[in-house]
């Protein structure tokens, strides 16, 4: 389990409440004044309803001057924060950084032995009243293992999620979760543990909470809630390419660990979804996607010897056949994209040559199914591209026994 | 006048046959030595491979950072370490070998004693060349493709050729063949390379650099435009 750091005080603090019903953990660095005032409003609006309930608020404060935060009396004597050790080594990484808070969040919650675990991002976006009501309703009240968010729809937002954190996730674990790697979530008290638990091998691995949920806790139930919030995520100074390597490769190192599992799921279940669904982001300006179709070929032309190590021939001649198609009728399928990721998984896995150069060259084929996607859904509403990523999930799910074959049976002939 | 050519081809002869004769031990040795060698490293290397993979060597090294991993994407880490142990086997047959041979013969066998070291050395050398080159010419063309560089691939051979010529000079001065005249060939060739390409850049640029830096300082400052797409 992450090593979480309690000071003494805070302890003393926790064992006079006693064991909390629900842990409100902050996954990032926050400012002390602004949770109070955020969590004094929250225990405020939610009145008597939940007053037979005992929260607890986490944040990474135990520094001297957050400590000394901390200490000043709160106006609301049923206000309990409990400042812990914010993880000691940052790797720099967006998510490494953010999963290492996740992990120290639900350690606490599982050593202060809560009935859940609310995990809210830094910059507490979804730190609001009817979302912490969903959150545990559907923990205390409806059982679930685990609750997964699941943002307002956005046509042009996380595409690498949209494009393959979410159909790849969906395809192996069989959970149909729109948002597998999340700033929130919720976990009930018997997974936290679980969730915490990093092992020693990968210390800047990412948290995936659905691949724990459903591969070592597949008894309880995972459901989703729609958040109503966006999060600000700082995109400068990233690249493309170091940011989805990271998830990427995340996500096959999982695979490859989990690989017993998902072999012997078939298809997908739904998950219940509760709260209200937002509505759409406005469309706003048409978006070009000649840049990254630029992308894409220049790849196709300048990788193609690479491309050749990792891909079958099947798949090398269907995008040698992509390039030559005019800009405007471009268009990856999808059973080609999922079978594309599929191989670099396995590449991946198989080190068929330096895991760092398998995701490198990940990159421009990305793009190339962003430009696909972007001309495809550029006039669809905000309901249609929902149906098109589940018909392009569908198609993931459909191709799943193409990755068994070659997951299992790597070095027979595949054209 | 005859007979005393038949006797100078009679003596030839027999110094020849007398020298087979005598390398001939020395060769059989050899290949004993050789073959002998061979087999207990195929046998090692198994046992190696066997005991590696009965501790869960593989497992250890995939699941951290591991350099012995990541250095060897095809093969497993047991299978590494296994054909390591075979070939220092097969090296210290050859060298066994050769001293076998010296037996028999002791200026050719001191020879190729002494050159046995400056071999391995330059196998060595040509092997660690040839994957740094591969693995750095890989990686300047994903980053230049990934940067939209348009010429990348041209760099990327650009950086293998540059590698692989620095490589055979290192070689060929670690053989001790060719002399100063390597050292003066590679510093002729390499020096001229970089002229070349300087001449190059500078005559043939000139103006497109000038046009460059014009259009540069001509050109207003523009506000940086939020993305549209987002893909994190």
């Amino acid at each position: 389990m992450a090593a979480v750091e309690i000071t003494e005080e805070t302890r003393q603090q926790a064992e006079r409440v006693g064991p909390p019903d629900v842990v409100v953990g902050i996954a990032g660095a926050v400012s002390a004044d602004e949770l109070r005032v955020r969590a004094q409003q929250i225990l405020s609006e939610l009145g008597s309803g939940a007053s037979s309930l005992r929260f607890v608020f986490a944040w990474p404060g135990a520094t001297p001057e957050a400590a000394a935060g901390a200490a000043q009396p709160a106006e609301n004597p049923a206000l309990t924060l409990v400042p812990f050790a914010p993880p000691t080594q940052g790797t720099g990484e967006l998510w490494a950084d953010v999963s290492a808070s996740q992990r120290a969040v639900l350690a606490l919650a599982a050593s202060l032995n809560a009935r859940a675990c609310i995990v809210i991002g830094s910059d507490l976006a979804a730190l609001r009243t009817h979302l912490i009501q969903l959150f545990t309703y559907a923990i205390l009240d409806r059982q679930c293992g685990l609750v997964m968010p699941v943002y307002p729809p956005a046509k042009y937002d996380g595409l690498i999620n949209s494009g393959i954190l979410s159909p790849l996730s969906r395809a192996l674990y069989g959970k149909r979760v729109h948002y597998p790697l999340a700033f929130d979530f919720a976990a009930s008290g018997a997974l936290c543990a679980g969730l915490a638990r990093t092992s020693p091998a990968a210390a800047n691995s990412l948290l995936w909470p659905v691949t724990v949920a459903a591969t070592q806790f597949p008894q309880l139930p995972v459901g989703q809630v729609h958040v109503d919030a966006h999060h600000q995520v700082a995109a400068e100074g990233l690249e493309l390419s170091a940011v989805l390597g990271q998830l990427a490769g995340s996500l096959f190192q999982e695979m490859d660990q989990c690989a017993s599992h998902w072999q012997r799921i078939r298809g997908s279940q739904a998950t219940p979804a509760w709260g209200n669904a937002a509505d759409g982001q406005p469309d706003g300006q048409p978006i070009d996607p000649q840049p990254m179709l630029d992308s894409f070929l220049l790849g196709s032309k300048s990788l193609e010897e690479v491309w050749r190590l990792l891909l079958p021939p099947n798949a090398l001649l269907e995008l040698r056949r992509l390039t030559k198609l005019p800009p405007d009728q471009f268009r990856m399928p999808d059973d080609l994209w999922a079978c594309i990721v599929y191989d670099f998984a396995l590449a991946w896995r198989l080190r068929t040559i330096n895991r760092v150069h398998v995701l490198g060259a990940f990159t421009p084929l990305y793009l190339g199914w962003v430009a696909s996607y972007v001309r495809e859904v550029s006039n669809l509403t905000s309901a249609a591209v929902e149906q098109r990523l589940e018909q392009f999930a569908r198609a993931w799910e459909e191709k799943k026994p193409y990755l068994l074959s070659r997951w299992r049976w790597p070095d027979r002939f595949n054209p | 006048m005859w007979q005393q050519v038949e006797q100078s081809l009679h003596s030839s002869m027999g110094l020849v046959v007398n020298k087979i004769a005598t390398l001939l031990p020395g060769i059989l040795a050899f290949i004993a030595a050789f073959l002998f060698f061979l087999l207990i490293g195929w046998l090692v290397a198994l046992l190696v491979r066997r005991i590696l993979t009965a501790m869960h060597f593989d497992e250890r090294m995939r699941g951290g950072a591991s350099a012995i991993a990541e250095w060897s994407p095809r093969a497993t880490p047991s299978l590494l370490v296994g054909r390591v142990v075979f070939w220092c086997f097969v090296f210290s047959g050859v060298v066994v070998g050769v001293s076998a041979l010296g037996t028999s013969e002791h200026i050719v066998s001191g020879w190729m004693l002494g050159y046995v070291p400056r071999l391995a050395g330059a196998a060595i050398l040509l092997l660690a060349g040839n994957v740094l080159a591969r693995f750095v010419a890989r990686s300047v063309l994903i980053t230049g493709v990934n940067l939209n560089l348009s010429y990348a691939r041209l760099l990327s051979m650009g950086v293998r050729w540059m590698i692989l010529v620095l490589t055979g000079a290192m070689v060929l001065d670690h053989l001790a063949l060719g002399g100063a005249i390597v050292e003066l060939g590679f510093g002729i060739l390499f020096g001229g390379i970089v002229f070349a390409l300087a001449l190059a850049v500078g005559l043939g640029s000139r103006d497109l650099v000038s046009r460059s830096l014009e259009r540069e300082a001509a050109r207003p400052v523009e506000v940086a435009q939020p993305e549209k797409i987002h893909h994190f």
